[in-house]
């Protein structure tokens, strides 16, 4: 089975749960082949947390959950250093973070000190503790979650902690047969459950390097620079894309380009994944809208942007 | 029709305008004249999007090192031509334009291409152009004009959509047929007529009212012509004096044909006067006569004193620059023997003075030979003799002046004995004693003439000129005033005179029984003002007025029989160069034959070098070219690299040319749009062309951006894909 029948199959087996949404398994799968963090940013109940779940069953890696509440502490994600009475010394106990697949539900709900040490981790991909530093397994991938709808006892990521996902999704409602499909199906807690791995973590890894030697053509590169600049450039953003954002572009049209069998990417890949890699990099100017941190409007604006610049022929 | 479709087609249609000028201009030999000709026919017909013509083009392709080739071939063969077959610069020249018209037209590929074919038929046009003044050239170059004024504003217009494509594939891609924004619509069609009509018109307007070359019509207005007193047929006692202030130059005279006379004053004529009334001069004998044209733009005086033409004076020949003046006189040095210029029309009244028929409104040179009347020795004792009515009423008329002036004369004249010496002692009286002042109010007096004789003794020029007048005639001399300019003013660096206003000058004209009219000058030298300030300036103020005259000399005044001998210099120079070149072609391959000789056989006949010197030249040339073409290998050692540069070219042009074909249908790439997306809007709105569309698409995208190499079947694929495409009709 080569990759692209693997992928393919990933791709089929999350599908079963996940009714109807071809593009956001197929993004979800991008951005751990390159190697990123994923931000799903929706109301609640469309299977946020169900995605995180069936790509982490489909793949043979540990899964940690960490639900995030206002009371939580770093230690509790990272681990506690105890004193361990035979030995007459300090142990360290790993946290959840130590696994391949975290899915770190409600994010925003947390006080920024524990998000940041999560977010560390992200960039990383290692834990200092006691003056020691640990690495964490590979494949490693942050799904976080955040609920755009409620406000109040919230702690907002600041955009230079959102700089840190690769993309952030969303995934909308299904359509009314896929709903209908969802409801019909026979009754069960945990359908994510259910799915057969895949994949083993070394698999994924393999993937990943591969990912890596997918051919990006100059003048695309010229393209994807482009459209970065145009964010800056833009009187609508007060901030535009950093240089981790083209980076993250450039490695998520590589992955994406991967995903679908080819071994170069095409224009089409970066136009396509703008959006979705770009806009949480970016802060609206005030005056543009009532909500500066809306989430439609700064896609909104990616996607203006990206339908000036020219597409290299 | 989309723009770089009409660009396309106007582009054509300048270089044939610019061949069929060409062709009934000079005359091309009949394959070139039908090789050019179907060239121009099947571009045209490929344009207008006949696709069989497109098809049969596309089974004789001819590779880029193809094309090289045969324009190597072209710049051999326009040496032969000018060596061997015509001879000459300029049909080899033109031939050789042919070709390289010929090869750009099967090559329209880039927009530097379509340069390249403006700037051929521009060429073309200018060489064709100075080789006819027929008429039917107008026609031609109507339907150049024309097809330029409209390439000019496609070449803009498409302009602005290829500077934000990428260079590889470097034809139009229109931004969206849908709102008819980058198509030629009636309306835009009859605005870039009217464009070429309106310039034609204004070129015609600038034509007829802007005048020719040297003219310097709106440089100097006819109102702004130079203000001077003194030429016309009355003149006050006092009129020059004003003028005696000003720094304007009016002319610029150089001397020619005898040595320099550095900085001695030279005597201007202008005109004579003979009546004087007690207050003004007048001219009675103002009567003007053309004068007699001897050759082309040479004018003679006739009627000369026949006491002179016994004698012969010393000629001066001058070139004069005048100035735009108010006055139609003509200056020069007296007395004038003949005028060449560029006038249509001279005239010349009897006392000598020539006039224009009108004030010039230009700048005018001419070229002047006077002849002075020398003192002839048999003068100096003689009396004045008896002089006819007609001849005295003019020259001895005395007006109603005291006795106070004639009592003087006598007495000046009393101790002296004949006509000579009277004159010579009145200009010596009046030069020793009176003062020279140009603060002489003396024209508000009611006689001018007495007052500056008896109370004030201060005048100028013409209080001076006036009095040794009134006084010779007083005791029977004639005697006549003359005013012109006084030239003192020597401009080294560039050898000539400049004369000014305030030179302005008059004098006395003596007629003497055997000599005729002598000039006379009773006017003291005037102390040269020392008041020209800085001497730096002076010398600079010189050094930039010869520079401003030989501007006007090679310049302004250069004329088409200037360029015409420019021209003729120029063809002379080209055909001995080439002579030059054969002779040492023929030399170097005669002494190649004679050691070649030498070798082979002992006789070889000196009566076949000729030939075979020809036959060495061609085979050397053609050795050089292959030694050049195999040191550059253009059929070997292609990198795969190269190789694969030029199978991604081939894709990229048929990918264009799909876009290209795909916006005619009305379904147009914007350019912020993505190939599969595209992809995706032609599955929406012409699903029959999806799979070729989509076929094309993906190898183009594999080749373009995946750097792989497709191999012949792909390339062939994708071209059938294209053919495909292009038999079909959207619905």
């Amino acid at each position: 089975m080569n990759s692209t029948e693997t992928i393919r199959a990933i791709q089929e087996n999350i599908a079963r749960v996940i009714k109807g949404k071809p593009q956001v398994i197929e993004m979800s799968l991008v951005a751990l082949l390159a190697r990123g963090h994923l931000l799903l940013e929706d109301v609640p109940g469309v299977g946020k947390t169900t995605l995180a779940h069936s790509l982490a069953r489909s793949l043979d890696c540990s899964f940690k959950r960490i639900q995030f509440t206002s009371d939580l502490l770093p230690s509790d994600i990272v681990g506690v250093s105890i004193f361990n009475r035979q030995k007459q010394t300090f142990e360290f106990m790993p946290g959840p973070i130590f696994a391949n697949i975290v899915l770190a539900d409600e994010i925003n709900r947390t006080t920024p000190k524990t998000q940041s040490s999560l977010l560390e981790a992200m960039s990383e991909a290692q834990i200092s503790f006691d003056n020691k530093t640990y690495p964490l397994s590979q494949p490693f991938m942050v799904i976080a979650t955040q609920n755009p709808a409620e406000y109040h006892g919230t702690f907002p990521l600041p955009e230079s902690q959102l700089d840190r996902f690769l993309m952030r999704l969303r995934i909308g409602y299904p359509s009314p047969e896929e709903e209908r499909k969802v409801l019909e199906r026979s009754p069960s807690l945990h359908p994510a459950e259910d799915l057969l791995p895949l994949l083993t973590a070394q698999d994924v890894v393999h993937l990943q390097d591969q990912v890596d030697k997918v051919f990006m053509e100059e003048s695309l590169t010229d393209y994807l620079l482009a459209i970065v600049h145009s964010t800056r450039q833009s009187a609508l953003l007060s901030l535009g894309v950093s240089t981790r954002g083209a980076l993250a572009l450039s490695r998520a049209a590589k992955a994406l380009a991967f995903v679908r069998g080819r071994t170069y990417c095409l224009p089409d890949d970066v136009k396509e994944l703008a959006p979705i890699v770009l806009s949480h990099r970016i802060m609206v100017a005030r005056q543009q809208g009532l909500r500066p941190r809306s989430f439609e409007q700064a896609e909104r604006i990616i996607q203006d942007l990206i339908d000036t610049v020219p597409v290299p022929v | 029709m989309p723009f770089d479709q009409a660009l396309r087609l106007t582009s054509i249609l300048l270089a044939s305008a610019s061949f069929i000028g060409l062709m009934v201009g000079t005359g091309l030999p009949e394959w070139l004249a039908a090789l050019t000709g179907m060239a121009l026919i099947v571009v045209l017909l490929r344009s207008v999007g006949i696709s069989s013509v497109d098809h049969l083009v596309m089974r004789v392709p001819i590779s880029a090192t193809g094309w090289n080739l045969v324009v190597i071939g072209g710049f051999l063969g326009f040496w032969v031509d000018l060596l061997w077959v015509s001879e000459e610069l300029l049909p080899a020249g033109i031939h050789f334009l042919m070709l390289l018209m010929v090869i750009k037209l099967f090559n329209l590929k880039f927009r530097r291409d379509y340069l390249h074919l403006y700037a051929i038929s521009l060429v073309a046009i200018l060489a064709s152009g100075s080789l006819t003044t027929d008429l039917w050239f107008f026609p031609i170059f109507t339907l150049y004009l024309l097809a330029g004024v409209w390439t000019l504003l496609l070449f803009q217009l498409t302009k602005s959509s290829e500077a934000t494509g990428s260079f590889t594939i470097p034809r139009t891609i229109p931004h969206d047929a849908q709102d008819g924004f980058d198509r030629v619509t009636p309306h835009l069609f009859w605005i870039g007529n009217g464009l070429a009509i309106g310039a034609f018109l204004m070129t015609l307007v600038i034509f007829f009212t802007i005048p020719r070359l040297s003219a310097g019509f709106y440089q100097k207005g006819v109102g702004e012509n130079l203000r001077t007193s003194g030429f016309s047929d009355t003149v006050n006692l006092g009129a020059i004096g004003p003028i005696k202030r000003a720094p304007s130059i009016v002319m610029r005279v150089e001397l020619s044909g005898r040595p320099l006379r550095n900085g001695g004053p030279l005597y201007i004529r202008g005109v004579s006067f003979d009546r004087y009334d007690g207050k003004a001069w007048t001219n009675r004998l103002s009567h003007r006569r053309s004068l007699r044209e001897e050759t082309a733009g040479t004018f003679v005086l006739r009627g000369k004193r026949s006491t002179v033409s016994l004698q012969s004076g010393e000629t001066i020949q001058q070139k004069i620059l005048l100035e735009p003046l108010d006055t139609p006189v003509l200056f020069a040095a007296p007395f004038v023997e003949s005028v060449s210029g560029p006038f249509p029309n001279l005239l010349s009244d009897v006392t000598g003075s020539v006039y224009l028929p009108f004030p010039s409104a230009s700048r005018i040179e001419y070229t002047v030979v006077s002849r002075s009347t020398p003192l002839v020795p048999a003068d100096f004792s003689s009396e004045a003799g008896l002089y006819p009515e007609s001849f005295a009423s003019y020259f001895l008329q005395i007006p109603h002046e005291s006795e106070r002036v004639g009592a003087l004369a006598r007495e000046l004249t009393h101790a002296t004995r004949g006509a000579y010496e009277k004159v010579n002692a009145i200009q010596i009286y009046l030069t020793h004693n009176y003062r020279y002042s140009l603060d002489a109010p003396l024209a508000e007096q009611d006689h001018p003439l007495e007052e500056f004789l008896f109370t004030r003794k201060t005048g100028y020029c013409e209080h001076y000129a006036t009095a040794m007048v009134i006084l010779l005639r007083m005791v029977g001399i004639p005697a006549r005033l003359v005013t012109g300019f006084l030239a003192t003013e020597w401009n080294e660096y560039g050898n000539y005179y400049v004369v000014r206003q305030q030179d302005a000058h008059a004098w006395v004209e003596v007629h003497l029984p055997h000599s005729g009219w002598i000039p006379m000058d009773p006017t003291p030298p005037i102390l040269e003002g020392a008041g020209d300030g800085n001497p730096a300036w002076t010398v600079l103020g010189r050094v930039l007025d010869n520079v401003r005259l030989q501007w006007n000399r090679f310049f302004v005044q250069y004329s088409a029989a200037d360029q015409f001998a420019v021209v003729q210099e120029l063809k002379a120079g080209s055909t001995s160069v080439r002579n030059k070149a054969l002779d040492s072609m023929t030399s170097l391959v005669s002494a190649f034959t004679a050691i070649l000789g030498g070798i082979i056989t002992q006789d070889v006949s000196r009566v076949r070098i000729g030939f075979l010197g020809k036959t060495f030249g061609s085979v050397l040339i053609g050795l050089a070219v292959l030694l050049w073409l195999g040191m550059r290998q253009p059929w070997a050692g292609r990198s795969p690299g190269e190789k694969r540069s030029r199978q991604d070219q081939a894709m990229a042009n048929l990918y264009g040319r799909m876009l290209t074909y795909l916006s005619r249908q009305g379904i147009a790439k914007p350019t912020a749009m993505a190939p599969i997306e595209f992809v995706g809007i032609i599955r929406a709105r012409w699903s029959a062309a999806n799979a070729h569309v989509a076929s094309i698409t993906g190898l183009y995208c594999q080749a373009r951006f995946g750097h792989i190499p497709l191999t012949q079947e792909e390339l062939q694929r994708a071209n059938d894909d294209l053919h495909r495409l292009m038999s079909l009709q959207k619905l």
